[in-house]
């Protein structure tokens, strides 16, 4: 009996990937810099217009983000222990018993305390509950926008668009008397633009991964969102994303992939599972290459700094779980097709219910439909103790076999 | 000849086979907390049995939970290998439902043996074997006996749960009422059997459909989830062995491609 091991392969990170860490630092170490000027500095969920906020004069800082950092990092349990010790449910979304743990334990990290609580009720409901109880337990002034589900993409142009920017102006005038300050257009059509710009950049590098083989993978991609979903209408995003497109436009000249033999494209349905990173290069390992996510999608907007407001408006409502399912399946198709998808990964997250309940949909679109194979796992993207890491990777060794043999 | 070792939550199998795949000997131990020990006890006792040693073995191929643990040339998915055992044993298969000791499995095939598509339960232990060894603990009787006792039930009660946790409690508050324990019984089968119902459906039933793991081999469990299913299962001789025997045939069949 002879005795081999498995190779393992070598895969490839992006030269601007690596950068992410330092702008991370810079994100944080910003928000102090603001709050010992005594300016404000808001708690915002990601869908939360932040350009009206720049042009306030307001940091926007997501928690939410803190607790996939927080998870990534391992220090996350200090936290959710503080907030199930006060009574949470561990059935409750891990990013909000993160940041109520946070706030509950002193504040004592990169995230400075909030002036302002803001959110909109566009991606779960959890928002607003969880802002209510930050509402309570900090007594920060909050302001909570309701972004009604969209059904129709006439919703983006009737009453609903209209009612969401009455909300914005709401929320201006708040600011506005909280804080003395006065929204400054100049600033606000100046962050319209970055977001915008910043959308279309990312967009346009996500299209290249069409190519085969494919030159930017999942762990680039769950870094690479990074600046849009928490640095919209700023330079430093639009910097980072012109850099990155440049680099995986060089790659695909030189035909250079992700890895060095692309065997199987893959789809990746859901959040990432930031404590689990390493499961993408378990995927690498076995010649898969993550080629598409509507996660890295879901964050890019193209916006309009002629009607700010309604733009903004457009975008808060667009909010891809806050549309409806079969308007988010009618592209579906065309996206397996585009991305030559192989087959797709579904990570059905105990902590994002509004997003792993249209899975069903999803699941049986690809079996019946478009007949792509799909594994479907379940876990936590922030809580390592709603994970198992043995069975999981026991199901993607079975799901990898069943597509070589297919 | 070809070693199959299937490392499991709860017991290790292995199995060996000839040159024409057929089984030689094979050999079940707990699996304990070490499966690296386990997986050379198994292995030892099926090679003595046929008097061989692991030199004289061609091809060794290991699965299951322990499955990097183990002395092998190459490891496989459960998945492969069930499927491969099952076509085997029973080419007119075309569903295989399989339930462990920590996992349970729906598995669809084509007729010519590959795998179409599977599901497996999440990551509770409800609608597993270890679901029913924690009751058979609580009740204080053995699962063999419980597998007797399901078919003396007249009125099997309703699970309000299939919780692990909460259905101990259950049980506990049921036999405190005075309910026949063969009643507990054959609820607590039928509670796991609707559980794997459920997520064997997600995948769709065509015949015939084969049961297969060690928790198959209770009979009172086999009776609930035939009634569930409304199909009459096929059962190999031993439901346990079928992975490691998969796996053994796998061995046979990486050999033949790579000597």
């Amino acid at each position: 009996m002879k005795l081999n091991s498995r190779k393992k392969k070598r895969s490839r990170v992006l030269q601007t990937t690596r950068k992410i860490g330092e702008l991370i630092v810079n994100y944080f170490s910003k928000a102090w810099d603001v709050k010992t000027q005594d300016k404000p500095v808001a708690w915002i969920t990601v869908f939360t217009p932040v350009e009206l906020l720049y042009a306030l004069d307001v940091y926007p800082i997501a928690p939410e983000h803190f607790g996939a950092l927080c998870s990534a990092r391992g220090t996350i349990l200090d936290y959710l222990k503080e907030a199930e010790k006060e009574g949470y449910s561990q059935d409750l979304c891990s990013y909000s018993r993160c940041c109520l743990g946070y706030a509950l334990s002193g504040l004592n990290g990169p995230m400075p305390a909030p002036d302002m609580l803001v959110t909109f009720r566009n991606a779960c409901d959890v928002y607003v509950k969880w802002w209510q109880s930050l509402h309570i337990h900090l007594g920060t002034p909050m302001f909570i926008g309701e972004a009604p589900y969209v059904l129709t993409y006439d919703d983006l142009n009737n009453y609903v668009l209209d009612y969401v920017v009455k909300q914005l102006e709401q929320l201006i005038e708040l600011t506005q008397n909280k804080f003395g300050v006065k929204l400054d257009m100049e600033k606000l059509v100046n962050a319209v633009n970055l977001s915008d710009k910043a959308s279309e950049l990312w967009l346009q590098t996500l299209k290249l991964r069409r190519v085969r083989p494919c030159p930017l993978g999942g762990r680039d991609s769950a870094s690479d969102i990074f600046p849009l979903v928490v640095m919209q209408g700023t330079e430093e995003a639009v910097e980072f994303y012109d850099e990155l497109l440049a680099e995986v436009r060089d790659r695909v000249k030189r035909k250079e992939g992700v890895i060095e033999k692309e065997e199987f494209r893959l789809m990746f349905d859901g959040i990432w599972l930031w404590h689990a990173f390493d499961i993408i290069k378990y995927f690498e390992d076995k010649g898969a290459v993550f080629v598409h996510e509507p996660y890295s999608e879901a964050w890019a907007f193209r916006l309009d700094s002629s009607k700010p407001l309604e733009s903004i408006a457009r975008k808060v409502l667009s909010m891809g779980l806050n549309t409806d399912i079969d308007l988010r399946m009618e592209k579906f198709a065309d996206t397996i097709e585009d991305y030559h998808i192989d087959g797709a990964i579904l990570f059905s997250n105990r902590s994002c219910k509004s997003w792993s309940a249209p899975q069903l949909v999803t699941a049986e679109t690809l079996n019946n439909q478009l007949n792509i194979p799909y594994l479907m796992f379940e876990g936590d993207m922030a809580d390592p103790r709603q994970y198992s890491e043995a069975q999981v990777k026991g199901r993607i060794d079975a799901f990898m076999e069943m597509l070589s043999e297919s | 000849m070809y070693l199959g070792i299937d490392t499991g939550a709860s017991a290790t199998k292995a199995v060996i086979v000839d040159r024409r795949g057929e089984i030689a000997s094979q050999a079940i131990v707990p699996s304990g907390v070490n499966f690296k020990v386990s997986s050379e006890m198994a292995a030892k006792k099926a090679l003595d049995a046929v008097r061989l040693d692991l030199e004289d073995m061609l091809y060794v191929v290991s699965t299951g939970y322990g499955k990097a643990l183990v002395n092998s040339t190459s490891k496989s998915s459960e998945i492969a290998c069930i499927s491969r055992g099952v076509y085997r044993l029973i080419p007119s298969a075309r569903t295989i439902i399989d339930v462990g000791g920590q996992d349970s499995k729906a598995i669809r095939i084509s007729k010519d043996g590959k795998v179409l598509n599977f599901v497996m339960n999440d990551k509770c232990a409800a609608g597993t074997g270890r679901f029913l060894e924690i009751m058979s603990n609580t009740l204080q009787r053995p699962i063999e006996e419980l597998s007797m006792l399901h078919f003396k039930a007249k009125k099997p009660v309703k699970m309000s749960s299939t919780c692990t946790v909460f259905a101990e409690s259950e049980v506990v508050s049921q036999m405190s009422q005075g309910i026949k324990i063969e009643d507990v019984i054959a609820g607590l089968h039928e509670a796991i059997a609707e559980r794997i119902y459920t997520m064997a459906s997600r995948i769709g039933f065509e015949q015939d459909v084969a049961f297969t793991g060690g928790v198959s081999k209770n009979k009172g469990f086999v009776d609930a989830l035939r009634k569930k299913i409304c199909l009459s299962p096929v059962l190999p001789e031993e439901p346990q062995i079928v992975c490691a025997f998969g796996a053994a045939l796998l061995a046979m069949k990486k050999h033949k491609e790579k000597p």
